[in-house]
């Protein structure tokens, strides 16, 4: 089995006449946990919405280059948007649980999906909970409100939500910005787990975040890719002078 | 504007530039005293010892905040991490200093040896590369540091050459024993001088490069 996961190459993206991302290529290898950087509009949010299609949803929106999943090309025609979002799943910034029950939440995926043993669903449920470090603090009350759940409790829900249809890739948005720092951690360890079972990309502005949790670290700016690199090596002696006036807080 | 933690890290070079200054100064008076036979000039270096003492316990106590309450990254994470290094090899020297000059008082009680050009050299010689490597820290500049690496070995060549006369010199006079060793140690001390400036060296060229030159590891 070939170490690469994902790829993107040559990627040009646009908000109508507005070019987000130039060029950009980068290899995601299986396992491991990609952290993208940098300042605020340089295009590593939008990067990542186009890892799963997400930007497909805003109007106006023009891809260009190819991005591929295990060497099939996502943007191909013959792509169901529905399967590759399945296969490449996304956690927001912000905890969305639905306002339905905790066990709700996490079986929603496979529901949308068709899926009707409901065994089936309960052991899945139980299973993404593990995974995602929630089930001991929800076993009793799997049917209640997930919306009484604490911010860092909704996120992991979140994480368990996109973790019960078995993702491939899982794609994190600023997961732990809205979250205390006993959260934040309870989400970094959790990563560090997941990278088991899953390639993980991550968006940070929290650069110790990117720098704890990451094994690969890939700099942005103004819609470029400037450096992609061991975290350990981008964060202790980057390659490119950009690089290291962003991580030193020289910038601007 | 430039920022609190810029100005911090100016700050933390320049207590290293002021113990850097400091432990020259004590080096190069500790030899002359020794070489002089100064008994007043070998007791300002003793004396001066704890100021220089003080200033490492500054860049141990500001390093340490500044990579707690900064979480520096790249080149300022290099510069600290570089610093504290510096500083422990800094007092060393120092110590070193105090020690020529405690041999220095001592000699000076008693009837010289004949001059001995080989020590002579080696404490001109550690000096020198004191002098580069705290030029090559000024200037962050790494060739010079690579400079001072190089001279190390004339120091050791230097050492052997001063404890060989020192050896022969005893087998024939036996009652200049005693002040044989004592200058055995000067010419140690001036030894450990030159292989604690050759650490500094090498902390200088990871500050710049990020390259770990130590025991030849990379």
């Amino acid at each position: 089995m070939s170490m690469l996961k994902m790829a993107s190459t040559k990627l040009n993206f646009f908000y109508g006449g507005f070019q987000a991302l130039s060029d950009i290529s980068l290899e995601f290898e299986r396992n491991r946990v990609t952290a993208l950087i940098g300042p605020s509009g340089c295009g590593k949010s939008t990067f990542l919405r186009c890892l799963n299609r997400m930007n497909d949803l805003i109007p106006g929106t023009r891809v260009e280059g190819t991005i591929l999943l295990d060497g099939e090309d996502i943007y191909a025609s013959e792509m169901d948007v529905v399967t590759l979002r399945r296969r490449v799943g996304m956690v927001f910034q912000k905890p969305n649980p639905f306002p339905k029950t905790v066990f709700e939440n996490v079986a929603y995926g496979l529901r949308v999906n068709a899926v009707r043993d409901e065994t089936f669903i309960a052991e899945r449920v139980e299973k993404s909970l593990r995974r995602a470090a929630l089930w001991e603090e929800v076993k009793e009350r799997l049917h209640q409100s997930a919306l009484g759940l604490s911010g860092g409790q909704q996120q992991r829900l979140c994480i368990a939500r996109a973790l019960a249809v078995e993702p491939e890739v899982l794609l994190m948005d600023e997961p732990a910005s809205a979250l205390d720092p006993i959260a934040t951690q309870k989400i970094e360890e959790l990563i560090q787990e997941l990278k088991k079972n899953y390639t993980i990309i991550i968006v940070t502005h929290n650069m110790q975040q990117a720098a704890r949790v990451s094994d690969v670290t890939a700099f942005f700016y103004m819609g470029t890719l400037i450096e992609v690199n061991t975290t350990e090596t981008l964060f202790t002696r980057p390659k490119y002078r950009q690089t290291e006036d962003y991580v030193t807080g020289r910038f601007g | 504007m430039e920022s609190r933690f810029l100005k911090e890290l100016d700050r933390l070079r320049m207590i290293i530039l002021e113990m850097a200054a400091r432990t020259e100064t004590a080096l190069e008076k500790s030899a002359k005293a020794f070489f002089e036979r100064d008994v007043e000039l070998a007791e300002e270096v003793i004396r001066g010892d704890d100021a220089i003492n003080r200033l490492e316990v500054d860049v141990d106590r500001l390093s340490l905040r500044l990579l707690a309450l900064e979480q520096p990254m790249a080149r300022d994470l290099r510069f600290i991490v570089g610093c504290m290094r510096i500083a422990v090899e800094l007092e060393r020297i120092a110590d070193l200093a105090v020690n020529v000059a405690r041999r220095g008082v001592f000699m000076s009680r008693r009837p010289p040896l004949p001059p001995n050009a080989s020590l002579e050299q080696l404490a001109t010689t550690a000096l020198d590369m004191l002098r580069t490597v705290i030029d090559s820290f000024v200037r962050q500049n790494a060739d010079e540091a690579r400079e001072v690496c190089q001279m190390d070995d004339t120091a050791d060549d230097l050492n052997v050459k001063v404890l060989k006369s020192l050896l022969d010199h005893m087998v024939k006079e036996a009652p200049a024993v005693e002040r044989s060793v004592q200058t055995i140690i000067v010419s140690r001390c001036l030894e450990r001088v030159a292989d604690q400036t050759t650490n500094i060296a090498e902390s200088v060229i990871f500050m710049v490069l990020g390259v770990n030159i130590k025991h030849h590891c990379e």
